[in-house]
């Protein structure tokens, strides 16, 4: 039988995870650098109601960051990407910030707001607004002009524009931003909490690597990367439910625009 | 052109209003002096910093690992991503492994690299490398995509060797999306030192930051901030600018 592609990826993950069990198993690498897989399963499977505890002051840090990261990030992208001169005036701007290492902020912010979950929801609000905000600006652009001038000529007036056209035109770009923004809401949050905090999986990351305790530290990052890889398989679900719903929209479009 | 200069008078309104705020808010009282020292406090902390010999050592710990794990990670990058995208083969059993780790956060992994490596040199130059290379794969899988077929059938069937395609036809196409490729991956790499630093380390840039903020030493604070803002916006620029002139001379 010929492999295909998937299966040498299959093949691939499984010996990856073999391996992981097997060379520090057989001595080959110290289990201070790699602890096994079972043994860091068995951790977090010992420790569940820490790893709970902490997982909901991480998951409630997420969500609230979330909403004023891609509240705002695409609120003003909307603003920015629909008007010619706010995009000439404000995108070049938003494109060079986007250059700035913002993880040099953090310290500021536990300055201002304490180690406590403020300074974490702060952080990772601006780490995701600035992916989302030109993500929809861009995606603002790429929607059909025929649609505005329409409505316009129809008497819509800049409001109903924005609401009625502008919206529902960019909800796969503002999916895909939420994509992009919610994966960087997760790592803001996470990373915050490895640098300075009292609660949380990064805390636990953090202090279980002080501990020397590799299974733990193990355990708390599958942890993580189950988080981030849960969010992104629920946003890759809405994208694929509102793609029929966009292509159902468009097929009147045509309708309409042919009468 | 009268637009065009208008639009470039009023962006530099908006960073020059962000700053005056910046200088009269504490200044009036509308923040606290302590928590947002005035701009004019900040720009005099940082030529404190650029005069104080004890600097230099931390700047250039940064700037020379993020330079390491710079020429690593790119060149190594754009091989693998190229070698990757030329197999047909190939590209259907990694492209897909490389966007899904692209996708998954690179920060959660530091202490990994702790537990490896320890916290000097070795260990920052590898996550800064590790940080950066999948980025790096992407655009060369871009790079690759972006050369023409018909350019590369007129070369063959005028008799190009594989070095004239190579050279000719190949590296015009992909300069571009190459320059993005330095531009992006140095983001990434420089965001992933300071992290690294400011995680664990005995010195560089982000440990000073880390301690200045735990210190409450809010001037230095944000003079190294505006510091490290400016080196990677002045960075950004001009990788851009040197964009568009190439896009502009391609045509």
């Amino acid at each position: 039988m010929r492999m295909t592609p998937a299966h040498v990826r299959w093949l691939l993950l499984l010996v990856l995870l073999v391996l992981w069990e097997a060379l520090p198993r057989a001595g080959v690498v110290p289990t201070l650098f790699l602890p096994t897989l079972s043994g860091s399963l068995l951790a977090l499977w010992q420790d569940k109601a820490e790893y709970f505890a902490n997982l909901l002051v991480t998951l409630n840090e997420v969500l609230i960051a979330l909403i004023f990261a891609c509240g705002g990030g695409v609120l003003l992208g909307l603003v920015i990407g629909a008007s010619g001169v706010m995009r000439r005036l404000m995108l070049p701007l938003a494109s060079s910030l986007f250059a700035v290492p913002l993880v040099v902020l953090y310290p500021l912010f536990t300055a201002w707001f304490g180690i406590g979950s403020e300074s974490k929801i702060v952080f990772a609000s601006v780490y995701g607004l600035l992916p989302t905000l030109l993500g929809t600006a861009a995606g603002v652009q790429t929607i059909d002009h025929h649609l505005v001038t329409v409505a316009a000529s129809m008497g819509a007036n800049r409001r109903q524009q924005i609401l009625r056209v502008y919206v529902p035109a960019t909800i796969p770009t503002v999916l895909a931003a939420l994509r992009i923004g919610g994966a960087l809401v997760i790592v803001g949050v996470v990373v915050a909490e490895m640098l300075t905090s009292s609660a949380g999986i990064g805390f636990l990351i953090s202090r279980y690597r002080t501990l020397l305790d590799s299974e733990n530290v193990f355990a708390a990052i599958l942890l993580v990367l189950f988080l981030a890889i849960a969010f992104d398989a629920i946003v890759q679900f809405v994208e694929r439910r509102t793609a029929g719903w966009q292509r159902s929209g468009q097929g009147t479009g045509d309708g309409a625009s042919f009468a | 052109m009268l637009r065009f200069r208008s639009i470039w008078f009023a962006r530099l309104a908006i960073i020059l209003a962000f700053f005056a705020l910046w200088e009269i808010a504490p200044r009036v009282g509308l923040m606290n002096e302590r928590l947002l020292p005035p701009l004019s406090d900040v720009i005099a902390a940082l030529i404190g910093l650029l005069g104080s010999a004890s600097f230099y050592p931390h700047l250039g710990t940064t700037l020379f690992q993020t330079l390491l794990a710079f020429l690593i990670a790119v060149p190594a990058g754009a091989i693998l991503g190229i070698l990757i995208a030329e197999n047909r083969f190939a590209s259907e059993v990694f492209k897909p492994l490389v966007f899904f780790i692209f996708s998954i956060p690179k920060s959660i992994f530091l202490p990994m690299f702790i537990l490896a490596f320890g916290i000097g040199l070795t260990q920052k130059v590898a996550f800064g490398v590790f940080s950066t290379i999948f980025i790096v794969m992407m655009t060369a899988f871009a790079a690759i995509a972006s050369v023409k077929e018909e350019h590369l059938r007129v070369a063959r069937s005028y008799g190009a060797s594989t070095m004239q395609v190579v050279l000719r036809v190949y590296l015009p196409s992909m300069t571009p999306v190459l320059l993005e490729a330095v531009r992006l991956a140095m983001i990434f790499n420089f965001t992933g030192i300071l992290l690294a630093e400011m995680y664990a380390s005995r010195r560089g840039l982000g440990n000073l930051i880390g301690t200045w903020g735990m210190s409450f030493q809010l001037d230095q604070l944000l003079a190294a901030i505006i510091l490290i803002s400016g080196l990677s916006i002045v960075f950004n620029e001009t990788i851009r600018a040197l964009e568009l002139r190439l896009e502009h001379w391609r045509g």
